[in-house]
């Protein structure tokens, strides 16, 4: 039996992946992808806990995170493909008409 | 089960439906569906209000203890409902003479109030996470809502990624809370922290939990958004955020801090003082070299939330009471000026500083209100906004945090300094066109309420700084 503290480690590992991955990925759909990487995360540690707490509530929570996280990148997308057909690019670098 | 506790989120659900059913009838007549609607939207915001003053007086929770109802909560309501009417308002002088279809952004509103109505009562971690992201999610949809405007586009985007970035944020912390607490319901997790406040997945879970609320908002290591946002989105969205997100961000950290969050009470001051010298002094040194009006609000709103923060510093009843009557000034002053922003947006079809020139001559009722909403967000007596900023700053002295209200009142000055430039815009530089902007009565109705307001708030703290006392007595 593998001890539950593995899964943390496992999914602290994750959302560090995700994070770095929204830090240094200039493409918007590899964004939309590490954020998914960082929720995906969180679902492991309810599971996890929810196996240590010998409790369902935290699966039930992983499927609420799973609906918010598909509603969130459909949203993500819509915005992207406008982005897409005003500008031809999905590279965040050539965003920058608002700064100062 | 008490389900009546909800009769004001049931209200606004009621006139999402409404609202959503008469777009199923497709009127041919514009103008008849617009009146439709903005008697139903008018008759939804008076019975939520009515029931708000119904169910205000009572505490209680619902659905096994994750909602919560009490006076705390129902004071931010009210907040919500002011800033919600204000927008509407609002949205109707920005769409008017738009080509673009104005439906959806008006049911997407009504779903981010009833967003942030479960938000200010959620009890349990999960129905704030879902309850966030029913408000994030909807401001998603309104920031980007013109979608053939490139810079709207653009503010959507960014604040959708640093938005869905907090969020992650927030669940994962919520995740290690659960992992260690084995519940998520706010009483639960607060017995578990006291037992054992040296817990690492407790205080690393409500460290996150805390930052993603940072986020809504807008303290400094998380405002990066805000004037790009603010700048890009359309005007109602932006005011929406300032005011609402802003106080709904700061309704959810004082209330994780003050029910779940027990342990981190000896290190509050230290972590919230660092905050809020570096948040005020972002706003306020940022706002000096801008050149647009909406990016300038945006960096405006950045020391907002640094004064805020000061008061959650000093903390204890005092200091949410200030915070409280901070931000129901705060309210009425934003949405005054967004108001004002939204109508001179559209006359001078510019946001840009320099197409005020000449304001005050060409509507002196427009320029005047805006000269009154500008002193109040500087702090100027006798009006609501010097008050609430008072209230903080003396909150932080009875506390021993003087450095921190001297801080306070240097950023009063910075804050006068580019406030005032923009009245000398619109009064003394001259004007490129002559021809006089008419009002429509509702807005200039709502100006004059809003200003009101403003000055009764300011000489009269009496009944707001009772009503604020009162709320923040139910948080200890």
């Amino acid at each position: 039996m593998i001890p539950a503290s593995h899964y943390l480690i496992l999914s602290a590992l994750l959302f560090c992946i995700g994070l770095l991955g929204i830090l240094i990925r200039r493409n918007i759909l590899s964004l939309l992808l590490s954020i998914e990487l960082m929720l995906n995360a969180a679902n492991l540690n309810l599971v996890a806990g929810a196996a240590m707490h010998g409790q369902l509530d935290g699966q039930l929570m992983a499927f609420f995170v799973m609906v918010i996280a598909a509603a969130e990148v459909t949203i993500g997308l819509a915005i992207a493909v406008l982005l897409f057909r005003r500008g031809g690019s999905l590279d965040t670098h050539d965003i920058q008409q608002l700064k100062g | 089960m008490n389900l009546l506790l909800l009769t004001p989120e049931w209200v606004v659900l009621g006139v999402l439906a409404l609202l959503t059913f008469f777009e199923l009838f497709q009127f041919k007549d514009e103008a008849f569906y617009k009146k439709v609607r903005n008697l139903l939207q008018l008759g939804g915001l008076l019975a939520a209000f009515a029931a708000l003053l119904c169910i205000e007086p009572k505490a209680g929770t619902a659905f096994g203890g994750t909602y919560i109802s009490d006076p705390f909560a129902a004071f931010f309501k009210f907040i919500f409902l002011l800033a919600a009417g204000a927008v509407i308002q609002m949205s109707r002088e920005f769409f008017d003479q738009r080509l673009e279809r104005s439906h959806e952004f008006f049911l997407v509103l009504w779903v981010v109030l009833a967003g942030f109505f479960l938000l200010v009562s959620a009890n349990d971690f999960l129905v704030l996470f879902l309850a966030l992201e029913t408000v994030t999610l909807g401001f998603y949809i309104l920031n980007a809502y013109l979608k053939n405007d490139p810079v709207v586009i653009e503010a959507g985007m960014k604040y959708f990624i640093l938005g869905s970035l907090a969020s992650a944020v927030l669940i994962f912390g919520i995740s290690l809370i659960y992992a260690a607490a084995g519940s998520t319901l706010f009483p639960d997790v607060r017995a578990s922290f006291v037992n054992d406040p040296q817990n690492p997945l407790l205080v690393t879970g409500a460290l996150m939990v805390l930052a993603g609320l940072f986020f809504k908002a807008g303290v400094f290591p998380f405002q990066l958004w805000i004037p790009d946002v603010y700048e890009g989105a359309p005007t109602p969205a932006a005011a929406f955020l300032s005011v609402a997100s802003k106080a709904a961000g700061f309704a959810a950290i004082l209330r994780v801090l003050y029910t779940v969050f027990l342990p981190l009470e000896d290190k509050r001051a230290l972590l919230f003082g660092t905050l809020a010298l570096l948040t005020l002094l972002y706003g306020a040194l940022g706002a000096l070299r801008q050149t647009q009006i909406k990016r300038l609000f945006g960096y405006s709103s950045i020391s907002h939330a640094g004064y805020l923060l000061i008061g959650v510093a000093a903390g204890r009843e005092v200091g949410v009471a200030a915070i409280l009557f901070y931000l129901s000034a705060y309210a009425l002053t934003t949405l005054t000026i967004f108001l004002v922003i939204a109508i001179a947006g559209r006359e001078l079809g510019s946001d840009r500083i320099d197409a005020y020139r000449g304001l005050g001559r060409r509507s002196p009722f427009l320029a005047g209100i805006f000269f009154l909403a500008l002193l109040s967000s500087a702090g100027v007596p006798p009006l609501a906004g010097f008050t609430g900023k008072f209230l903080v700053l003396l909150a932080a002295v009875r506390q021993g945090l003087t450095p921190l209200a001297l801080v306070g009142s240097l950023a009063v000055a910075i804050s006068l300094y580019y406030y005032l430039a923009i009245v000398r815009v619109m009064y003394f530089a001259p004007p490129s066109r002559e021809e006089p902007i008419t009002l429509c009565p509702a807005s200039k109705g709502m100006l004059l309420a809003l200003a009101a307001a403003l000055v009764a708030a300011g000489f009269f703290q009496g009944p707001l700084l009772g009503a604020a006392e009162h709320a923040a007595q139910y948080l200890f």
